[in-house]
């Protein structure tokens, strides 16, 4: 028997309201004439905010031979993009800190697999010149949201859950659906309206497993292509596995070559040591 | 990669999804050894290999067994376990990077004479490996089965 929806709607409000920050700075971020004025006028009440963008901005990650310790040192050495990601990443970070038990996920485990698609998906996004990255990069961050909500009803419904994926070919996702009557991504895109999120930014996060069905094709592609990329390095894989679809037609229509993959996981490889420090500080 | 004598360690290595785990032990000596690479073959960057060699499977799995012979290991005595190259649904060969990597294990075990004594490998599931250097069990956790030792 199928879960009633409604309760697992109505654990949407346990989440912790942070995004609105989110939304201004994404706002901020999208007009030409932005400035780091108004960038600082929405952060500089929230001093938890402002001292997690330094820690971040200090981190290994970026290599800095300069401590910075102001917002304007931050613009001035990493690039307003760089900044607004920053800002963005510890608007979000709050939620994705806790272990999922219905996913077997450890405390900590779905925020690197959060910030590492973020991190991939922005990268991609650069390299296919879209305007907007910042949206893919926090669509990326935040696109698993519905995982920490839907965690405790995936833990007491695993055995049905498990049993259509490893006897009956279903996919994870098209589990949880069956068994729960929402999956993570449907949840996710129910959560990001709640939070008042740009339709795009509902749009790539409910399709970030269909993306060919998205409205902003090239944006879910690319969070689709980047959490591919996470699974296949056992980025924040848990007790749902690599049971996802492979779906090549998404890579085809981003021109995206077996080679340019490869080379994206040996890039990611290369720097882990430093993402895992940017982690750390986020 | 980590390969070491001390009967307290335990080496680990985790949530391998396409990625592949090798352990060893000798069980004379006490010596384990752990290996996590991501990709088949150095040849798609040679100067990423040359300052991340364990991150492939060419530059990585000779120095795991070498370093392991430093300390006195003997392949005829290994006990040698590979595990993970899983994939996600639907690939049909296509960026099947779970595969190949396991086909780049089982040429170089080849060319080298190396035998594997368990191998779980493939399907949709994730892999963590822990190898106890004391007495070499080996324990393998996939993800929907639980934790075992093999």
């Amino acid at each position: 028997m199928k879960k009633d929806i409604g309760d697992i709607l109505a654990r949407i409000d346990t989440l912790n309201p942070v995004p609105q920050v989110a939304n201004k700075v994404m706002a901020v971020s999208k007009d030409p004439q932005s400035s780091m004025g108004m960038l600082s006028e929405i952060i500089q009440y929230d001093q938890a905010l402002t001292a997690n963008l330094l820690k971040a901005a200090n981190s290994a990650y970026f290599g800095l031979s300069k401590k910075v310790d102001s917002l304007h040192q931050a613009i001035v050495y990493l690039g307003m993009d760089k900044v607004v990601d920053l800002v963005l990443l510890g608007a979000s970070s709050e939620n994705f800190g806790q272990a999922q038990e219905g996913y077997d996920l450890d405390s900590g485990e779905l925020w690197r697999y959060s910030v590492s698609s973020a991190l991939i998906a922005r990268d991609l996004a650069e390299k296919k010149h879209l305007d907007d990255t910042h949206a893919v990069f926090t669509a990326a961050l935040v696109k698993d949201i519905g995982k920490v909500v839907l965690s405790q009803y995936v833990a007491e419904s695993f055995d049905k859950i498990n049993f259509l994926v490893s006897k009956h070919g279903f996919s994870f996702r098209e589990a949880e659906k069956g068994v729960l009557g929402i999956d993570h991504a449907e949840l996710g895109g129910m959560i990001a309206q709640r939070w008042k999120f740009s339709e795009k930014m509902v749009d790539i996060i409910q399709h970030h497993h269909l993306p060919m069905e998205a409205r902003f094709e090239t944006e879910a592609a690319i969070v689709y292509l980047a959490d591919t990329l996470c699974m296949t390095m056992g980025i924040g894989v848990g007790s749902d596995g690599l049971a996802y679809r492979f779906q090549k037609e998404v890579l085809n229509r981003l021109g995206f070559t077996d080679r340019d993959f490869q080379e994206v996981i040996a890039g990611f490889g290369e720097q882990i040591a430093h993402v895992e420090d940017l982690i750390g500080a986020s | 990669m980590k390969v070491s004598n001390d009967p307290e360690a335990v080496l680990v290595t985790y949530s391998l999804g396409s990625c592949i785990g090798i352990a060893v032990y000798d069980p004379e000596v006490r010596v384990a050894g752990i290996l996590h690479f991501m990709l088949p073959d150095s040849s798609l960057d040679p100067a990423k290999a040359g300052k991340k060699p364990f991150m492939f499977a060419d530059t990585g799995i000779p120095p795991l067994f070498k370093e392991a012979y430093q300390l006195g290991a003997k392949k005829q005595r290994m006990r040698i376990v590979v595990a993970g190259g899983a994939q996600v649904l639907d690939q049909q060969g296509f960026f099947n990077i779970g595969k190949r990597n396991h086909m780049a294990v089982r040429k170089i075990f080849w060319k080298n004479k190396a035998m594997v004594s368990y191998e779980d490998v493939g399907g949709n599931v994730n892999r963590t490996v822990k190898l106890a250097v004391k007495d070499g069990s080996c324990l393998l956790k996939v993800s929907g089965k639980g934790e075992f030792l093999v």
